[in-house]
């Protein structure tokens, strides 16, 4: 196993990112759905901040995943695929990193608009990105609420791809993937 | 023995006998905020209305009395559930703790300007000492501008029950600061 990606398949690097911020994003987007219809208490504010936090956590990894993808060679997409396919999966892939940016973005803009600034995990303070406003507030609850649940779909669509070229083509892309 | 009482009385400078003026606050002016923690990071509000029976003189610090009445139902903060959260019966309580009132009766001078007041601070059924540095600053019109802060545990006032006596999502401390304009009425 390689850490840089070679021509038809990821390298370490790659997964690692792909698979630790997979798992997290997920669990953001369950922890979200579940937390938001609490009622206030002590463990809403602790579920709110893991969120917060975590949510960081994948605002700074994208960065750090681009530059790294940017620096590697992308393994190529099945040669038999149909162009509008290699279209879809590109374009998919290309939202999605948009999304693991704006979802935390509208995520720390809803924060600092409410007036709750964000810890990251006790170590440091985020800086706030505008003042406290409700009208700002609320349209970051619009944005981040249904930029998250597209991101979900979005998500759902990746996984079912995996799931169609595995039952259908049976070319089981998903190995590239894997470690 | 009235003769000699007379002339005691008459070897008393008549400074003494000044009266200790009494002050107003000018609201517009002023304001009480506090800063809280939750989650590690900062939190404020205001208390938007309050009230103050100020009897202060820098030259008669014995006899001046200061009395600050806040009204805990104008507490105000960035978001709706917070500030909501904060009137009910866990935190505030308003309806059966509708003010907060602090009265000092000792004044310290510690420099020019500055001084320190020790009374008694209650906040819902929990009454308290507490010493309150501050500094006074003459403005022009009879005004002085009064500002100061202190460092407050919510949990020996009560502020916080149930499992909000955890302190790991909301901190014990809170800072309150105060900015008070005050207008001579009188003396």
């Amino acid at each position: 196993m390689q850490f840089r990606n070679s021509m038809d398949r990821y390298g370490l690097i790659a997964i690692s990112f792909h698979w630790l911020m997979a798992i997290i994003i997920i669990g953001l987007i369950a922890l979200g759905v579940y937390m938001v219809p609490l009622s206030v208490s002590s463990l809403k504010l602790k579920l709110y901040r893991w969120h917060k936090e975590f949510g960081l956590i994948i605002l700074y990894l994208i960065f750090f995943r681009l530059a790294w993808r940017l620096a590697d060679r992308t393994p190529s997409l099945l040669g038999q695929l149909p162009w509008w396919q290699k279209i879809a999966a590109k374009t998919v892939h290309a939202t999605l990193y948009f999304f693991m940016f704006i979802v935390p973005m509208t995520g720390w803009l809803l924060t600092s608009a409410t007036g709750f600034p964000v810890s990251f995990f006790g170590w440091f303070l985020m800086p706030d990105l505008v003042q406290p406003n409700e009208v700002v507030r609320v349209w970051m609850v619009f944005s981040h609420k249904w930029l998250s649940y597209i991101m979900a779909g979005l998500i759902c669509v990746h996984i079912a791809a995996t799931i169609q070229h595995y039952v259908v083509h049976k070319d089981n892309i998903l190995r590239k993937m894997l470690p | 023995m009235k003769r000699m009482l007379i002339a005691i009385l008459m070897l008393f400078p008549v400074v003494s006998f000044a009266v200790v003026p009494d002050w107003t606050i000018l609201p517009a002016e002023s304001s009480i905020r506090f800063v809280g923690a939750q989650n590690n990071a900062p939190v404020k509000g205001e208390f938007k209305k309050f009230t103050g029976k100020i009897h202060f003189d820098p030259e008669q610090l014995n006899d001046s009395l200061v009395s600050i009445k806040v009204d805990m139902n104008s507490v105000s903060t960035s978001y709706k559930d917070f500030t909501i959260t904060l009137l009910n019966n866990e935190w505030f309580n308003v309806s059966v703790f509708p003010t907060a009132e602090f009265i000092a009766n000792e004044f310290i001078k510690k420099a020019d300007g500055q001084y320190e007041a020790k009374g008694k601070l209650t906040i819902r059924d929990k009454t308290l000492p507490l010493t309150i540095g501050f500094e006074a600053k003459q403005m022009p019109n009879e005004l002085v501008r009064v500002t100061g802060h202190t460092t407050l545990k919510r949990l020996e006032f009560g502020i916080g029950q149930g499992e909000w006596q955890s302190t790991s999502e909301v901190a014990d401390e809170v800072d309150v600061y105060f900015d008070i304009v005050a207008k001579k009425v009188s003396g």
